[in-house]
């Protein structure tokens, strides 16, 4: 698919009289054109139009074939999708199929005019219709002399025929791009009131193997495409001899599923990795940090020393003042105070205690304070062992609650001393009993946790979801349009609204009770009640005891957050962008044989030559020859393995014994075209086509009665 | 147009010397091109009675007719054979691993999946 090379334009039209026919195969997938007598189709392309807009121009243009991907960005698909002008097997939209003869007549090196007879090949019975109109295409536009149409497996038997790969009575199997056909062989000639036609084919295939693996893999999506897909068909199908017991292969036999599994890796680019950094660049940082820090101690002890610097100054002052308040008389000692800013000699003796604290803080000294926390721990209740008769009637009050203080704090000391004794008793009991019988004891814990925490979900279920579990309903929190309510909100709501709609309803008494407010706490959003708390500790407990002695528990929580969690954080690998091809190796062409799978209710290609011979009105022992010349063709045909299926599959048809050859053909492919091009040469050609005179003579019955003579 | 573009002679030209009637003068711009092309099938109902006259095989009666044999049910998943159905979803399923995958399902995947065997719900 990458490397699609545009056909040249062949330069030897000219060469060739006008008597030389054009040999088209005009087939579902493929488009060949050739001269006849010749052995190789010149071009072939696929059958297949798309109109895209041009995107500097604006000019809608017409592009026939397969294309280069890199090319499609100067125009604009997104109105043009790629378009067949083949409804199954039969033509049914010509302006496509003008703008794909025009290529190959083009291609083919027209100049002036077509000017030569033309042979197209048509499927088995195709509908007059469409003969009507792919003449008149023919005539009209190309100004055609003259035309045949034949079918192309005819003509791919009659080629086989000759080079001896089957008899002159015989049966083909074709399997093509939108039908498969069989079709029984009488002296050369086939009997189109016994063939057969099953709507399936390659198109079914591929479209089925994309549909799946888009389905298998949401994400990559955009990568499979329709040529991808055709590209992985023609790889890596097959068809299984026996399509159960390949089943159950996949389903039970893992080493062998796993030989037969194909992957297909999508390209992908490693995300950057974060490499650790280097010694140098540590030991960079590190000495960066580490001056940082050292500047910053060093302002630090700057200002320390600043500030006892100052403090000291200031110490020294005072003193000094104070000295000279001792040594001066009542009036200097005024003015001496009113100079240093003080009120009092008390005001100054402060001052003093105050910087000799901070200095001796500043200079990192300890202060003592440690033994003051003591004392005050210790005399909390100073006044609970003072006698009462010492009291005034205020520190009796202070007493009284001194006491009750006291005596709370103690109960509560003892209580909690109780508590820590109990459990350790139960512990004590507990680790007796596990003694005793470890199994028993541990089947009673897992028993007892599986309780309370299915209690404990079922709360939270119900506060969740409103006891309704439906299914499928997303474990988002956000309540989107269409999503239900959880209980608590739906409460919540409903306060809500009857608060709102309780006005007018009578005298208006919110407010006379204390318990009115409490609707202001159900309405608010994180209402949490917490009366199972004792139940979520015991939950705690017995968890955290299982977990030391079941190697084996996984706690339910755990295992709930553990598994949808992963896919958020890993990243991205290889393996994520592969695509996994097993089973659709071989269900996809599976749809040949049962085409039920896709939802088309008719029989499978082993099954229709059944039908086929059922239809022709012969002997048995006229059966029995063509059974003995089945050619399988068509492009479909080119799987691993159809033809030992087929055979296997039409055996189940057959009389016990019953004689069985199938052939596959020479090129399956392009045997249609290379038998049409033979019987082109043929002499005898011309007595098979029309001409525009015949049409406008016979006009649409002619296409009724056309049907060419194959054994020339 | 581009030079790759040209080089490669991709695009189909607007005339070609060797046609009696161009496809621009055929389908004028403007105009409807009766884009509308019915389907084969919608084509072979309006076809009139005597274009395939029942006795002689045409493009109608030369198709295959069902299978004699019932049909097998495959797991729309995994393709596996499906014993259960999902009533829900209608889905086939395989094993209950499978039926755990469908109930996770998005309803779209899930028609697209009926719609693999042409049994999707169609809303008109």
């Amino acid at each position: 698919m990458s490397s699609v090379t545009r056909p040249r334009r062949e330069a030897d039209f000219a060469r060739f009289p006008s008597s030389t026919p054009i040999v088209i195969d005009n087939g579902a997938s493929t488009f060949r054109i050739g001269w006849a007598g010749e052995a190789e189709p010149r071009l072939s392309f696929r059958n297949v139009v798309q109109r895209p807009r041009h995107r500097s121009t604006g000019e809608t243009v017409s592009i026939v074939g397969d294309t280069d991907p890199s090319l499609m960005k100067f125009f604009d698909c997104t109105r043009s999708a790629v378009r067949s002008p083949f409804d199954d097997d039969v033509v049914y939209q010509f302006e496509y199929m003008e703008y794909i003869l025009d290529y190959g007549f083009d291609r083919l090196g027209a100049n002036s005019e077509v000017g030569h007879p033309i042979l197209m090949t048509e499927c088995e019975c195709n509908p007059s219709f469409s003969r009507a109109r792919m003449s008149e295409l023919l005539f009209e536009t190309y100004g055609v002399p003259s035309i045949a149409f034949g079918i192309d497996n005819a003509f791919s038997y009659k080629y086989n025929q000759k080079l001896g790969n089957c008899n002159e009575d015989g049966l083909a199997i074709s399997c093509e791009h939108g039908t498969c056909h069989v079709v029984p062989f009488l002296k050369g000639q086939p009997v189109l009131g016994a063939c057969c036609r099953t709507n399936v084919g390659g198109f079914h295939i591929t479209d089925f193997l994309r549909q799946l693996l888009s389905l298998k893999y949401p994400y990559h999506m955009a990568s499979i495409t329709w040529e991808k897909a055709e590209e992985l068909k023609k790889e890596h199908c097959y068809i299984a001899l026996d399509y159960m017991a390949e089943l159950q292969i996949f389903k039970n036999n893992k080493e062998e599923a796993d030989e037969k599994m194909r992957y297909w890796q999508l390209p992908w680019v490693p995300p950057p990795k974060e490499e650790p950094p280097s010694e140098e660049e540590l030991a960079r940082k590190a000495a960066l940090k580490e001056k940082a820090s050292q500047r910053l101690r060093d302002m630090a002890a700057q200002k320390r020393s600043q500030k006892i610097a100052e403090l000291e100054k200031q110490l020294s002052y005072l003193e000094e003042v104070m000295e000279q308040l001792d040594e001066a008389e009542e009036q200097e000692a005024t003015v001496i105070l009113g100079r240093s800013g003080y009120l009092s000699q008390q005001e100054i003796k402060s001052a003093i205690l105050k910087a000799t604290q901070s200095l001796r803080k500043a200079k990192g000294e300890s202060n003592g304070n440690d033994e003051k926390t003591d004392a005050s721990a210790a005399d909390k209740y100073p006044l609970v062992s003072v006698p009462d008769e010492t009291l005034t009637p205020e520190q009796l009050k202070e007493k009284k609650k001194q006491i009750l203080l006291k005596t709370t704090t103690e109960g509560k000391l003892r209580a909690k001393q109780k508590r820590a004794e109990e459990e350790a008793l139960r512990e004590k009991q507990e680790e007796k009993r596990r003694a005793e019988n470890p199994e028993l004891y541990l089947e009673e814990l897992r028993a007892r946790y599986s309780e309370l925490s299915e209690k404990f979900e079922q709360r939270k279920r119900q506060k969740v979801n409103g006891g309704q579990t439906n299914g499928n309903h997303s474990s988002s929190g956000g309540v989107g349009r269409g999503e239900r309510l959880n209980a608590a909100q739906k409460e919540r709501m409903r306060l809500l609204a009857s608060a709102a709609f309780d006005r007018g309803k009578g005298e208006d008494t919110f407010g006379m009770r204390d318990e009115d407010w409490l609707v202001y706490n159900k309405m608010s959003k994180d209402n949490d009640d917490d009366s199972n708390d004792d139940d979520e500790s015991e939950l705690v407990r017995i968890t955290s005891k299982l977990q030391e002695i079941d190697p084996t528990f996984v706690s339910k929580s755990e295992a709930v957050q553990l598994t949808p969690e992963p896919p958020k954080v890993r990243p991205l690998t290889a393996e994520d962008y592969r695509i996994a091809i097993g089973i659709e190796r071989f269900r996809c062409p599976e749809v040949l044989f049962q085409p039920g799978m896709i939802g088309i209710d008719q029989a499978g290609i082993d099954e229709m030559v059944s039908i086929s011979l059922r239809r022709l009105m012969e002997d048995e022992s006229v059966k029995e020859r063509l059974c003995q010349s089945i050619l399988v063709t068509g492009g479909s045909s080119l799987f691993p393995g159809m033809i030992p299926r087929l055979e296997s599959g039409i055996r189940q048809y057959r009389p016990y014994l019953a004689p069985l050859k199938l052939v596959r053909a020479a090129d399956p492919i392009l045997d249609a075209w290379r038998g049409a091009a033979a019987f082109a040469a043929s002499s005898k050609f011309g007595k098979q086509t029309f001409s525009l005179a015949d049409y406008r003579e016979h006009g649409e019955n002619l296409f009724h009665r056309h049907n060419i003579v194959y054994s020339l | 147009m581009e030079s790759e573009v040209v080089r490669t002679e991709m695009v189909l030209a607007p005339t070609l010397p060797f046609k009696k009637m161009q496809t621009a003068d055929k389908y004028p711009k403007g105009q409807s091109r009766g884009r509308q092309w019915k389907h084969l099938r919608h084509l072979l109902q309006s076809a009139d009675a005597s274009s395939m006259p029942p006795d002689r095989p045409n493009y109608m009666n030369i198709q295959s007719p069902p299978s004699i044999y019932p049909p097998k049910r495959y797991c729309d998943l995994t393709g596996f054979e499906a014993p259960y159905v999902d009533p829900r979803t209608k889905l086939r399923y395989a094993d209950p691993e499978v039926f755990k995958q469908i109930r996770m399902l998005p309803d779209e995947y899930v028609q697209r999946y009926l719609a693999l065997r042409n049994a999707a719900v169609i809303l008109r």
